[in-house]
């Protein structure tokens, strides 16, 4: 999800040419407040995208130790079940929110199938048989979208409440960007309330410690598995949603969008949340500026960075090594 | 003869006579078998005997393509030389990569090995997205041709199987060697065989490289074959087919995956032919691979035999 295509404000070209000045013109947006601005937002906003889907993939990651190659196909979900949803009443607030708790339910359920159908069996089967299990995922998940909605990319419309701009500090900012950014603080809010306050959030921040060990204690480790699953695809559901009216909602959709969320898992540390939220966020505000300041490089340097945190720290920022 | 030994003299003689009963179309699958056979193997070097799950290898098979094409293309050598030269190109690039990759990925063990392969292999993917001066970009390069007779499917599946045929048979001697029962024990227990003065790391690196090395050849020969080399092959969805094959065919043996590249060949191109839904059908086996067969094909068939 990179920012938004921008021309570069060049530098006054009297100056000679040479590395210096070369860099000065890369940089030059940097003193117009209107594009850093809203680099910005788009910045911000699609790192708190980023952050819902990354967010299920990390706690799935941390309770579950399977990585779910196939949660990009779930967001693709919730954004195309955000599509059918709307369709029935293009533009107006009830069809979005309908959209909204439709792809949310929807996937949760869809996920909480997944797990007791499929991922039960496979937890203690060597790795590449759970890897390929969600690669098979991905490729069945790709071509059912295919055959309900089509090969073609489709657009859902913003809803008409939120489609306007709102000023602020004398700039013009997009209102659907600051919906998503609002709504993004309050899932990371919400989150961290079920984690830190609730019994069902204690048992999930354990679980990513020492598995075992919690099932030795009592807990019902098979329904924690399950609901922690759930409640990643529900996650990615709702960040499809969400992100469903600003991205072109079709069936290659999946298979871009893993690749950022797992760049952010690994920053951010596998099985952490706030680690997910910083990394997303970072990523998501690097890409916007990247996009501006070295167009051709911006993705080959996410996957340096992801590599060197690998290299150097692979338990991200917020992880725990083990 | 031991029932082994028959098979594989069996397989041999089939090998050989293919072209002359199959049609070009067919010898051209054929030929396709033969690279991911050798791509399937090099992998299950890696996995079944060294135990290191990588998610990157379809970068090696990749580069390997890559390599092929360029020399081919853009050396600006005659036709018969880039193409005599293909074979050591294409192994040695692939080498190259794997060493640096390698050298970064095997200092991490487990899930952060397998994450970092992965990593490396996405950024020569958007490398090839990019750099569309020497790769061609997101069109790839088409239009490879072997020169003069060996255009034709007859000839080029003899030297595919003149290069593939002895590099099987450098890989079996190697992981029968000291070398292999080493890299096995380092799949049981790497401590202990640290314990014992091994070096870990460079063993793990040089399995690393030697695997990358014949991927990428493999790469190099199915190029020319097919004619064309495309960024999607150093996807992430890539990475499944190697494990796919290694798994089908089963990772206890040696040809094992071989016998899964064959069948995950064929299948594609019959179920291809049929319906545009491959990937539903390729992950629906998956799945009754992963759930009902686990032991792959091999596996089966021991089971039946026992």
């Amino acid at each position: 999800m990179s920012g938004q295509g921008l021309p570069v404000v060049k530098a006054d070209p009297a100056y000679s040419a040479g590395l210096l000045d070369a860099l000065l013109q890369q940089f030059a947006w940097v003193q117009n407040p209107v594009v850093v601005a809203r680099q910005l937002l788009a910045g911000v906003s699609n790192g708190m995208l980023l952050f819902l889907i990354s967010a299920g993939l990390s706690l799935i990651f941390g309770v579950l130790r399977i990585i779910n190659f196939a949660h990009g196909a779930l967001f693709m979900f919730g954004a195309f079940i955000a599509l059918s949803v709307a369709a029935l009443a293009p533009g107006t607030s009830g069809s979005y929110v309908a959209a909204l708790i439709g792809a949310t339910a929807g996937l949760a359920v869809l996920g909480a199938l997944l797990e007791m159908g499929l991922l039960r069996r496979i937890y203690h089967a060597p790795h590449e048989f759970q890897l390929l299990l969600t690669f098979a995922l991905v490729f069945i998940f790709g071509d059912v979208a295919k055959l309900i909605w089509g090969r073609e990319d489709h657009s859902v419309s913003v809803p008409q409440a939120l489609g306007g701009s709102v000023q602020a500090l004398g700039l013009t900012f997009p209102a659907y960007r600051l919906f998503l950014i609002g709504v993004g603080i309050a899932v990371a809010l919400g989150l961290w309330l079920v984690l830190h306050r609730t019994r069902w959030g204690i048992f999930v921040r354990a679980a990513t410690m020492d598995r075992a060990m919690l099932s030795a204690l009592g807990v019902n480790t098979r329904v924690l598995f399950t609901t922690v699953f759930a409640l990643g695809a529900a996650l990615a559901g709702l960040g499809g949603a969400l992100a469903a009216p600003i991205v072109a909602v079709g069936p290659g959709l999946h298979v871009q969008v893993i690749i950022d969320a797992f760049v952010v898992v690994v920053i951010g540390g596998m099985g952490s949340v706030i680690g997910a939220l910083v990394a997303s966020l970072l990523v998501g505000i690097v890409n916007a500026f990247g996009v501006l300041a070295f167009p051709g490089l911006a993705v080959v340097l996410t996957f340096a960075v992801m590599a060197i945190v690998l290299i150097v720290r692979p338990w991200g920022l917020f992880g725990v090594p083990e | 003869m031991t029932r082994s030994a028959a098979l594989l003299a069996a397989g041999a003689i089939a090998l050989l006579a293919a072209p002359l009963a199959l049609s070009d179309f067919w010898i051209f699958i054929a030929i396709e078998v033969l690279a991911f056979a050798l791509y399937a193997v090099s992998f299950n070097v890696l996995l079944g005997y060294g135990g290191m799950l990588s998610f990157g290898h379809a970068a090696f098979f990749g580069v390997g393509g890559y390599a092929a094409a360029i020399l081919v293309k853009k050396a600006g050598l005659a036709a018969g030389l880039a193409f005599a030269l293909l074979p050591a190109v294409a192994m040695l690039v692939a080498a190259a990569f794997a060493l640096v990759i390698g050298f970064f990925s095997v200092r991490r063990a487990g899930i952060y090995f397998a994450m970092l392969t992965f990593a490396f292999q996405m950024l020569l993917y958007t490398v090839a997205m990019k750099a569309t001066g020497i790769t061609g970009g997101d069109d790839g390069m088409t239009g490879l041709k072997p020169p003069g007779v060996l255009a034709k499917p007859f000839a080029y599946y003899y030297f595919a199987l003149a290069l593939i045929a002895p590099a099987l048979y450098v890989l079996h001697r190697l992981v029968s060697s000291p070398f292999g029962y080493i890299l096995r024990a380092l799949r049981a227990n790497a401590r202990r065989v640290q314990y014992i003065g091994v070096d870990v790391r460079a063993h793990q690196l040089a399995t690393f490289v030697i695997t990358g090395a014949f991927a990428g050849l493999a790469g190099g020969i199915f190029a020319l074959s097919s004619g064309n080399v495309f960024p999607g092959w150093l996807n992430w969805t890539a990475s499944a087919t190697p494990i796919v094959m290694a798994v089908l065919g089963g990772v206890h043996t040696f040809l094992g995956p071989a016998l899964g590249a064959a069948v995950y060949v064929v299948l594609e191109v019959l179920i291809s032919g049929k319906t545009e839904y491959w990937p539903l059908a390729m992950g629906v086996i998956i799945l009754i691979l992963v759930l009902l067969m686990p032991e792959g094909l091999t596996g089966l068939a021991r089971r039946k035999s026992a």
